[in-house]
């Protein structure tokens, strides 16, 4: 029933009220909110990720305050030397942070209106709400990566910000993004973003993603990709930090022949919360999509993987894999893994596997042995599991910059 | 005071009785071999010794130095000088051989107030051992052991050996999978850290081995027992003749 499904929560009345009036597009997601909610336990994708603790808190949007001054790209922000930088703060863009020199093919504009109709839950609320954000459209081959860094702070209050953004890549246009997220601490903040992405035929997308929010944040990141044919999407995805995070991500297969790799990586301790959701949509032949998940959970924390693969009846030869790997540090976390195949092709070829387990004592012996001790060679083995899951990453600068920031994790973790 | 001594050593795994009395003493300077049939106790006693959980104890000592070191945890017993080149060293995903090393050389250096190595001094060093045992640079780039070949992995173990040039080294069955060539080149590299500070346990089927580094005594090892001791010309014999006459004894 809608009504179970339905949570109360801050972004109504009060929260537009502190903004100017919405155009038709915002207002158009504001009835849908009002109407739908955000999603309750009853909602089957968001079973193991409960809002509660969110809807609880008085966000107010964040373009509203006026006690908000982040006028440095904060120190611990990993720099990706020659890259075009794009500054996020609080979802807007900020061109004195920004370091976008002119490259042909590359274009980069300000978001103004929330244009693509995601139906997400939390899309919809992203459209009701949307404050800022970049389009960045490519043609051709752009050398240089993007980085787009998105930093999120509150003031006195609690704030939450929705940032649009969208990668267009033209048929065979080839770009590699990588996008971290970070934010200060202090009274939690609520990043809400949604990235819609085309990647046109015989065009190749690399997208990194890390998120590493302060570990009072919410990061509730959606995104919905089109994947034309022959093209190739090649995405990684981290998670590091937030109080509660999930990365959803969607792909439409909409040409014959596309290649998707969907790979990622979580660390957890304390009472972190971790969501990867994932939905491949085959709905062409002859297309792969391949996905890989590595988590390590310590403390109290959560993780959670939802792989949904849906292969239609006419798309034969669809290729789909997932595996999900889960590495306990110790007895208190907890783990949901729910892959699910929807197979309505004969031809196809697909399979999805998960394993959990804690650290393997030969592995810790070997390392005794050569006089190695066992907090250290814990350390090594935890740093092993993810870093293996990075060999998937094709750019090495990019796999040096999520390197450091997996040691940055591990070290977090020995001081906690 | 022998530098290693093993005392009436009995062992038991999951109930099952393994070593029945093993005493050995072990003088610096000395290399030992230990033959023996397939299942007898051979990686039991190298793996008690180097301080593996799983194993009862039900009685006897291991002295290092007149120390017993039973209780001692594993990294503990390395850290004071005692290594065990594995007979199936495992592979590690996703761990650096180089990392790997670096922590295990640092972890020494630490134990003996030692300064921690500098990234220079560390890939000069590992760089003429490799040398030394004709192994490619670019292997300590690779993840720890994951698909070596059998004989790189046996190299890879006396790599570390002759990194941390330990005082006491149990070499179990790291003959076996290595060609002509590379019996030889590790052989040498063997040969090179012996010294009288310094003692080698080691275990193999192979009389060949022995041809290359010289034991200065041999045992046999049959039903968890030593049942017999003697000079070089001891696995000779076992060669010519196999186990037979100690099956029937045991
Ligand atoms: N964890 C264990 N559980 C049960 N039995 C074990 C265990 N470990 C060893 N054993 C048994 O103990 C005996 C001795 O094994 P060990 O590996 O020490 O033999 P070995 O002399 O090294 O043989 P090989 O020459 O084949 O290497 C074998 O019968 C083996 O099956
Ligand atoms: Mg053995």
């Amino acid at each position: 029933m809608k009504q179970s499904a339905l949570l109360d929560h801050p972004f109504g009345a009060r929260y537009a009220a502190a903004l100017p009036a919405a155009d038709a597009a915002r207002q158009d997601a504001r009835e849908t909110l009002a109407l739908e909610g955000l999603p309750g336990p009853k909602r089957e994708e968001w079973r193991f990720t409960p809002l509660r603790g969110l809807a609880k808190i008085p966000f107010i949007p964040a373009a509203s305050a006026d006690d908000i001054d982040v006028c440095d790209l904060p120190a611990d922000v990993p720099r990706f030397t020659d890259a075009h930088r794009i500054v996020l703060v609080n979802g807007v863009y900020r061109a004195d942070l920004s370091d976008t020199a002119s490259e042909t093919g590359l274009t980069v504009t300000e978001a103004k209106t929330p244009d693509h109709g995601v139906d997400a839950p939390l899309a919809v609320l992203n459209a009701a709400y949307m404050s800022g954000g970049v389009t960045i459209s490519v043609r051709g081959v752009v050398a240089k990566p993007v980085h787009l860094v998105s930093i999120g702070a509150a003031g006195a209050e609690p704030a939450a910000f929705h940032p649009r953004l969208a990668i267009a890549v033209a048929p065979a246009a080839k770009l590699t993004i990588l996008e971290t997220h970070h934010g200060l601490p202090g009274q939690p903040y609520f990043s809400n973003p949604v990235t819609t992405i085309s990647v046109g035929t015989a065009g190749v997308l690399r997208r990194y993603v890390l998120v590493r929010e302060d570990s009072e944040a919410f990061h509730l990141a959606t995104t919905v990709a089109d994947v034309a044919a022959d093209a190739k999407f090649d995405a990684f995805h981290l998670g590091l930090g937030g109080a509660l995070v999930r990365q959803e991500i969607s792909v439409d297969f909409v040409g014959e022949g596309a290649a998707v790799r969907l790979n990622g990586a979580y660390a957890l301790m304390g009472r972190a919360h971790h969501d990867f959701t994932t939905f491949m949509n085959h709905d062409m032949p002859n297309c792969t999509s391949s996905q890989v998940f590595k988590g390590v959970v310590d403390g109290e924390s959560r993780g959670v993987y939802q792989g949904r693969v849906l292969v239609a009846r006419h798309a034969q030869k669809t290729d789909g894999q997932q595996l999900h790997k889960a590495l306990f540090l110790s007895r208190g976390p907890q783990i949901d893994c729910k892959p699910e195949l929807e197979i309505y092709a004969d031809d196809v070829k697909c399979a999805h596997g998960a394993t959990t387990g804690e650290l393997d004592p030969d592995h810790l012996f070997y390392l005794a042995a050569r006089g190695i001790d066992p907090q250290a060679a814990r350390l090594l083995l935890v740093q092993g599991f993810l870093a293996d899951a990075l060999e998937n990453v094709d750019d090495a600068v990019v796999r040096d910059i999520l390197s450091g920031e997996i040691s940055g994790w591990l070290m977090r973790k020995a001081s906690a | 005071m022998a530098l290693l001594e093993i005392k009436n050593l009995h062992v038991s795994v999951g109930g099952k009785k393994i070593l029945n009395g093993i005493s050995l003493a072990l003088n610096a300077g000395e290399v030992h071999a230990i033959m023996g049939p397939n299942g007898t106790g051979k990686s039991t006693l190298s793996n008690v010794i180097a301080g593996r959980d799983g194993y009862d104890v039900t009685e006897g000592q291991v002295l290092l130095d007149g120390q017993d070191i039973l209780a001692m945890e594993a990294d503990e017993r390395a850290r004071a000088g005692v290594f065990l080149a594995f007979q199936y060293p495992v592979e590690i995903p996703g761990v650096t051989t180089s990392a790997f090393l670096k922590t295990a050389i640092n972890a020494k250096r630490r134990a003996e107030g030692k300064p921690e190595i500098d990234a220079m001094e560390f890939l000069k060093l590992v760089k003429a051992k490799q040398k030394l045992l004709s192994m490619p640079d670019d292997m300590i780039k690779r993840a720890l052991n994951v698909g070596f070949s059998g004989g790189e992995k046996k190299r890879a173990e006396v790599l570390q050996m002759t990194l941390l040039e330990p005082r006491v080294a149990i070499l179990d069955e790291t003959d076996s999978g290595l060609d002509i060539d590379a019996l030889k080149i590790v052989s040498e590299g063997v040969n090179t850290l012996r010294g009288p500070d310094r003692t080698f346990l080691i275990i193999t089927h192979y009389q060949r081995l022995l041809n290359y580094i010289v034991p200065d005594h041999v045992h046999v090892l049959v039903g968890g027992r030593v049942v017999a001791s003697g000079g070089k010309e001891l696995a000779e014999q076992l060669e010519a003749e196999g186990y037979a006459r100690y099956l029937s004894a045991a």
